[in-house]
């Protein structure tokens, strides 16, 4: 074994196995809030992309514009230093909940979009059908164009989810211990850079894999057979 | 509540008024499809509406729950006049059951969950109340030990059925066929009309567009024969068959019979 340690120094990285695993811990925090805060971001905003009044779907464009179109570490920055008290909270926010407020509105942007040609996807028939029940629009939305849009963009989502979770590397800018700020501590540390992002990557690798296996389970679950 | 005009409608359930319709297309000539039609439905009246393609009936069919909406006119169902703004037509549409040449069955639900989605959804049933009715409608319909299914494991006919199954979940007071065995083999097709004709016998209000003309005949009580967006012909379906006096209607007969 002792050849391996030439290429990869598990015995210094043993020393610092908490911190990657509380680092890993943040991660998964980090991405699964994040995550659950983007599609609900970007299944409200697809609707009102859709929707006939001409203020709300320019609003709804306006905003994918605005996040399209900046780099998230500076919304990071602008979410964390800039935003004002919050009324309810009265207080700012603290790193963790601005990095996860700042990557929830940031890939829900972008799962707005992909949520909506999903939505565009469904057959006007699905919709005709749950018309002629006497279904309301919310009914509709929620129990037949939604449950049928999502199952089809489900593939994109995940590519999407994934690029939400690589991206959470750069709250540790504003200051949260997560998985890549491990890999820093070591590489200042004890000077093995290998080691260090080698390690860091295949952390967010494992995330991927189990999302993977997640969304396989979803798409089955959404679409029926 | 507008009285007066209640009154004069009252033994009607479906009321039509010089409803017109024109659909407008980017780039294209605006087509034509109503021209003040007016006509009238009585309750437990079987209407059926035949025509050419491009005639408009599935259009007019689709003014009366509200699928389409008129550009002048008026539409009374139950004595409700559909075409104000301020109408619920959601409400209108619990009492109108629809069933579509393409089914339009919830593809991501079984024929059960078809079934349970719209009384859950929309009548607030409890979803065992909800599943008793679905499966005694799934049984009357014929599709028993087929409520698990998807509607993409089953033949258009059943589907179909499914589909008129869960219209009649509703429990609505009047049932609007759009061409529903047009996308059936002729087997189907014969089990469907069947199916309709014993809603018929039940006192079912129908308003049926079709190009079977023996349904037409065997369980139509009045025939309105359509074209270019207006009604040509009306009658009983004796004098229209054998007697038609529009020459349009007399070519269209002359094709398909």
């Amino acid at each position: 074994m002792n050849f391996l340690l030439e290429f990869y120094n598990y015995r210094i990285l043993a020393e610092y196995i908490p911190q990657f695993y509380e680092g890993l811990c943040t991660t998964l925090k980090i991405s699964f809030v994040a995550l659950f805060g983007s599609l609900a971001i970007g299944t409200v905003f697809a609707c009102l992309r859709l929707a006939p009044n001409p203020i709300l779907w320019r609003l709804a464009a306006s905003y994918v514009q605005a996040i399209r179109s900046t780099p998230l570490l500076v919304q990071i920055y602008i979410i964390y230093f800039a935003l004002p008290e919050i009324p309810l909270l009265d207080r700012r926010l603290n790193e963790l909940e601005g990095g996860i407020l700042a990557l929830a509105l940031n890939a829900g942007a972008y799962m707005s979009e992909i949520i909506r040609a999903g939505i565009q996807s469904v057959a006007r028939g699905q919709v005709e059908g749950a018309m002629s029940l006497g279904m309301t629009y919310i009914q509709r939305m929620r129990h037949v164009v939604l449950p049928q849009a999502l199952a089809r963009v489900v593939p994109p989502l995940l590519g999407q989810t994934a690029i939400l979770i690589k991206d959470s590397s750069l709250v540790s800018f504003i200051g949260v211990s997560e998985l890549f700020s491990a890999g820093v501590t070591v590489m200042t540390e004890r000077l093995i850079p290998t080691e260090a992002f080698v390690t860091v990557a295949l952390g967010y690798l494992v995330i991927y894999l189990v999302l993977l296996w997640a969304s396989n389970w979803a798409q089955r679950r959404l679409a029926g057979p | 509540m507008d009285n007066n005009k209640n009154k004069t409608v009252k033994n009607f359930i479906i009321k039509v008024e010089e409803v017109s319709k024109t659909f407008h297309t980017k780039g294209r000539k605006p087509v034509v499809a109503l021209k003040q039609v007016t006509l009238q439905v009585e309750e437990g009246e079987v209407l059926v509406i035949i025509g050419p393609s491009g005639s408009g009936k599935s259009t007019l069919l689709r003014t009366l729950n509200g699928l389409e909406t008129v550009d002048a006119g008026h539409i009374w169902i139950d004595n409700v006049d559909i075409t104000r703004k301020e109408t619920n037509l959601n409400q209108i549409r619990q009492k109108v059951g629809m069933v579509f040449q393409q089914f339009n069955l919830f593809e991501h639900k079984t024929a059960l969950a078809n079934l349970t989605l719209p009384q859950t959804a929309v009548l607030k049933t409890s979803s065992g109340k909800a599943e008793a009715t679905a499966m005694a409608l799934l049984n009357k319909v014929g599709l028993e030990g087929m409520e698990r299914s998807y509607p993409s494991q089953l033949s258009g006919g059943q589907q179909q059925r499914v589909a008129i199954a869960r219209s009649l979940v509703m429990k609505p007071q009047i049932m609007l066929f759009d061409e529903v065995t047009s996308a059936l083999d002729p087997e189907a097709v014969r089990g469907i009309l069947e199916l309709m004709e014993s809603l018929a016998h039940q006192g079912m209000t129908m308003v049926v567009v079709t190009h079977e003309m023996g349904f037409a005949r065997r369980a139509g009580d009045r025939i309105i024969f359509m074209d270019g967006g207006e009604i040509l012909e009306e009658g009983t379906p004796q004098i229209f068959f054998d007697n038609p006096q529009h020459p349009r209607a007399q070519f269209f007969l002359s094709q398909v019979l």
